[in-house]
């Protein structure tokens, strides 16, 4: 499949990594100058630029994207690129991060979210299940 | 009307100030507790701490009978998800918000979002004010990309017609004023010296209708 990760540290690098190790084709956009050697040296593309300017996403190859996954630390963010990636590039399969549960309620279809990922909120949820 | 800002920072102060004043009924919110102050001591608005992404904090903020919406946050991406959620969630008519980095603007356009205090809102007004002081514009559109001028025609103009103004998508006559009476003139309008003509301008086009004016056709 071919894959775009937005957010080049953490959680985004890690994703990155283990589906590129699983054999898709994964394009990591960071807006950290200097990290594409360390991206290019673990076999990744990488694209360097602001993932809210609909360039970036296409120069990422946006249009023949399989899934986009928006893994910033900024939840606005991730909900405006997950918009972006829905409705202007047609990615088939966006799933994003949310950093506060707070805005779980937030990450839904009207923001072109077909899937989110809440750490917190599993978190919670495996402790309540278990208890 | 009761008007909803996110962001207590210098604007968003300086509007919510503005419109107590006026009469309107005013309520702030903000995140982050160190900004939350600076609002006048006769401030009869309301303050609401939280984040203005959120439904409960926009909905303690009255938001379900606001009439206008301003984003204000320092930050494109928060601005754009709020004034989003104020439109289509709570359908607040009117809905404002603030473009920071001017490569974001497209996402403002696509998502129909209208911006106030943009940088290209800034540079237009600067490059009006430095090459085109002559032509002081009445009225300015979206982010000052058209613009409506007045101007007196000058005497050695006499004779020239109204057509000759006209360039398609760059400049077109409106309104000629002339002996205190104003109307909309045909193409084939013969000027006179002392009219004074209202021209729709591009803001790229600011420079060509100042050469007209000055005599240099090309």
């Amino acid at each position: 499949m071919r894959i775009i990760v937005i957010g080049g540290t953490g959680l985004a690098e890690q994703v990155a990594d283990a589906l590129h190790r699983a054999g898709d084709e994964v394009t990591v956009i960071d807006t950290e100058a200097g990290r594409e050697s360390a991206l290019a040296k673990a076999g990744l593309r990488a694209v360097r630029g602001d993932a809210l300017v609909p360039s970036t996403l296409e120069a990422a190859g946006a249009l023949r994207a399989d899934v986009l996954v928006a893994c910033t630390q900024s939840d606005e963010d991730n909900l405006v690129i997950s918009l972006l990636a829905k409705n202007h590039f047609n990615v088939p399969r966006v799933i994003a991060r949310v950093n506060d549960p707070a805005n779980d309620e937030l990450f839904d279809q009207s923001w072109g979210v077909d899937a989110l990922v809440s750490p917190a909120t599993a978190l919670v949820s495996m402790i309540r299940q278990e208890s | 009307m009761h008007v909803v800002i996110i962001g207590c920072g210098r604007t968003g102060r300086a509007l919510a100030t503005r419109l107590d004043a006026e009469g309107d009924t005013v309520t702030v919110v903000e995140l982050d507790d160190a900004v939350r102050s600076g609002l006048p001591a006769g401030f009869r608005g309301r303050l609401v701490p939280g984040n203005g992404i959120s439904p409960r904090v926009l909905e303690a903020a009255g938001i379900a009978h606001a009439e206008a919406f301003v984003a204000l946050t320092p930050y494109d991406s928060a601005n754009i998800v709020a004034a989003r959620v104020a439109r289509d969630v709570y359908r607040v008519p009117h809905v404002l918000a603030r473009l920071h980095d001017p490569a974001r603007a497209p996402v403002y356009t696509e998502f129909g979002i209208t911006t106030v205090g943009s940088v290209q809102t800034t540079v237009n007004r600067a490059i009006q004010l430095l090459h085109h002081r002559t032509l002081e514009p009445h009225q300015t559109f979206g982010n000052g990309e058209t613009l409506l001028v007045r101007s007196r025609i000058p005497d050695y103009l006499a004779g020239r017609r109204v057509a000759e103004f006209n360039v398609p998508g760059e400049i077109g006559v409106v309104e000629l004023s002339r002996t205190g009476h104003s109307r909309i003139p045909e193409p084939s309008t013969p000027l006179e010296g002392g009219d004074v003509l209202s021209f729709i301008v591009a803001a790229g086009s600011l420079g060509r209708l100042r050469s007209f004016l000055g005599g240099k056709w090309s």
